[in-house]
This record gives structure tokens, sequence and C-alpha cells, in this order.
């Protein structure tokens, strides 16, 4: 699996072939084979496993938090933007190959961000006044931010993104005029 | 889009030629709103197209450098008619509104295009990441530009132009995912306002919505 998100992430999820994969895991084609139906098995299955973590890591932070939901959504944010910077092959795999990948990939990708969605509603005040679809315009703008940067090849400094990432999260839950209040006094 | 009439009719040679290329393009989205990417073949485009295999090659070496083709296409016939809009708002905040209605009933009028910008884009492959990232990046200015900061404080952060669109982007491609497309110009004022908010605050950004 680890071999399959290094060579999708270089060469592409159509140009990794069964014959690469083998060879760069140093496995015998029997071996994957007895373990995988085939590429596409390999790649989901690549794909939940990094997911499944991101998500660990994430909801474990999000428990440590003992302050209000402000830490516990930016203690999330950070340890996705963490594990981006810490796997960009993983990243890259699942934020940009997925989506092109096969049917069945670009399902897991909706899925996934959906989760981050409903992540999202579960930690954050709720507001009648805020537009329904609001965790969804920001889950996709962050992912938009995350993926330009793993596009660059600068996954490794995701982290980077933290501050702009999580104000812009956060603002719209304590408006937008008080965030900037606290920003002119910080 | 009309097929020329057979035999003898006078038509120059570069007026056909860009017939059947405008046909070409329209017949390429339309197919992969039926059968998406990797289910459209050089064929099915040319006999919905009306246009011969050979005449195909003429116009584009490959399915994949058509598909570019209709997709900057139908990315710059969004984008202007986006920036048009963008310059009937009084100010700021209402030109915005304005280019964000203008998006989404274009969006929601024409199917296949929106399907072939706003999930085509991303699913098509390698060669297209580029195309789907400049054309959305290129929305960004239209945000940006004259863009003011809520009363009394800071600019948001950089990311937020970015983000904005981005999220919008996702929030309709989700949309168009779900067979909604018809359904997109209900989603203005939520979007909207996600747009505004960040720079005028979410009260003001209500009142501009809720004057419209």
């Amino acid at each position: 699996m680890d071999a399959i998100a290094e060579l999708t992430a270089e060469q592409g999820y159509d140009a990794t072939k069964i014959g690469d994969i083998v060879r760069r895991a140093g496995v015998a084609r029997k071996t994957l084979y007895d373990n995988f139906e085939g590429k596409e098995e390999v790649f989901l299955a690549a794909f939940d496993a990094a997911f499944d973590e991101a998500m660990r890591r994430i909801e474990a932070d999000c428990a440590k938090v003992e302050g209000g939901w402000e830490e516990r959504v930016q203690a999330g944010l950070a340890a996705f933007l963490g594990y981006v910077a810490e796997q960009p092959a993983l990243a890259r795999m699942c934020m940009i190959e997925a989506l092109s990948a096969t049917p069945a990939a670009t399902e897991r990708y909706e899925d996934a961000l959906q989760r981050f969605v409903d992540l999202t509603k579960q930690n954050v005040p709720h507001d009648d006044q805020l537009p329904e679809t609001i965790e969804e315009t920001l889950v996709g703008g962050v992912a938009w931010i995350v993926y330009q940067q793993i596009r660059r090849h600068e996954a490794d400094k995701a982290e980077d993104l933290l501050p702009e990432l999580s104000e812009f999260m956060l603002a719209p839950f304590h408006g937008a005029a008080e965030a900037a209040q606290k920003r002119a006094s910080a | 889009m009309e097929r020329l009439p057979r035999g003898r009719h006078g038509l120059s040679r570069e007026f056909i030629a860009q017939n059947q290329r405008e046909r070409l393009l329209a017949a390429l989205a339309e197919c992969l709103d039926e059968r998406g990417y990797d289910g459209t073949t050089v064929s099915m485009i040319g006999s919905r197209a009306g246009v011969s295999k050979s005449d195909f090659y003429k116009q584009f070496e490959s399915k994949d450098a058509c598909f570019l083709a209709a997709y900057d296409d139908s990315v710059e016939r969004i984008r202007e008619r986006v920036r048009a809009a963008c310059g009937e708002g009084r100010d700021w905040a209402t030109g915005v509104l304005a280019a964000l209605a203008a998006l989404v009933d274009l969006l929601a009028a024409e199917p296949a295009q929106t399907q072939l910008v706003l999930v085509e884009g991303l699913r098509a492959g390698r060669g297209v990441y580029d195309r789907y990232q400049e054309g959305l990046q290129s929305f960004v200015p239209l945000l940006r530009d004259g863009a003011p900061s809520p009363a009394g404080g800071e600019p948001p952060p950089a990311a937020t132009d970015e983000a904005v669109v981005g999220g919008i982007a996702s929030l309709l491609a989700r949309r168009v995912l779900a067979g909604e497309t018809e359904k997109l110009a209900d989603f203005l004022p939520e979007i909207a306002e996600f747009a505004l908010t960040p720079y005028i605050g979410a009260a003001e950004a209500r009142r501009v919505i809720a004057e419209r």
C-alpha cells in the first residue's frame, strides 16, 4: 500500500502498473494477488488506511482539548495538516489522484469530504442564521487550499497554513467583525 | 447546434471548420454528461456532432485535445459572463452578488457544460489538473479586486479569496454530482453569504442579499 501511494504520487494512477507496485514493495506478484484483486483494490485499501489514520488522529486530538469549540476545531485542523505534512505521498494520493483514478476512488473522496463536513458540524456552535451549507463550503475551501499546497510540492509545509485556515473556518461562527477585532488587538 | 447543408452551399472553408469545431465541442460536453470521460470515444463525439472521424482529426489531435479545448472554451464563457455581471453592481458587494447570481443561473441552464467544468475537470486526469486549477484561480481576482475589510477591522487572511472560490466550486460540484444541477440557483443566498461575510461581516452581507 505504501508502494502504490508513492507510485501514484510520482506518476499518476493510470501510469502505475501492478509490476511497478510489486517491484517497489519488494513482494512477489502472487503475494499481491493473494491479498488484493488488482490495482484498484490496492489503491482503495491504501486510501481507506490513510483516511482512517487521518480521522483517528483528528478525533484523538479534538478529544484532548479541554477548551471550547474554537480550540477543538483548531486542534482538528492542526492534526489534519500535520498528517498531510508528515505523509506527502499519501496526501497526494488521497486528495489529488483519487479524484481521477476510478469511479470508486472518486466516491471514496466524496465520502471522505462528507465525513469532514459532519465532523465540522459536530464541533461548531449551531447558528440558525448561517447558511445551511456553511460547513460544506468551508471544508471545500480548506480542501482547495490544501490541494494547491500539495500540487506545489509543498505538502511538507502544510502546517504553515494553520493560522489562515483556522481563522477561515472559525470566522463564520463568531462573526467576521469579531474575528477582525481579535486580530487587530493581537 | 444546427448542421450545415450538404453539397454546394458557397460557405467558406474557414466557416465550415469553425462550425464543425463548435459542434464537436458541444457534442463532447453532451457525451461526457451522459457517459463520463472514459466512456466517451472519438466516434461518439463525431457522430453526435455529425462530423466524420477524419474531420474530427483535422480539428483535434485526440479526445484529450478536444476535451481541453472544450474545457477552456467553457471556462472562458462562464468567466466572461461572471465578469460582465460584476460590473453591474453599484459597489463591490452588489457586484459580487450579481456575479454569483449570473454564475449559478448559467450553470443551471447548461447542465452539460456545468458537468464538464465542475466535475470532469478534476476527474479527467493528470493533463487537466493545471487547467482546472488555472480556471478556478482565474475567478479569484474577480472576488478580490476592490474587496473591502469589515468595518473597523483588518482585512481577512490572505488565503480567504482562494478558499471562498474553492469552497463555492466544491459545493456546486457536489450538488452537480448529486444530480441537482438545475437547482443550483437555489443556493445563491447561501454562497453569497459565504462569499461576502469575510469582507463585510455577516449582518451587512445578509442585508445586501435580502435587498436583491
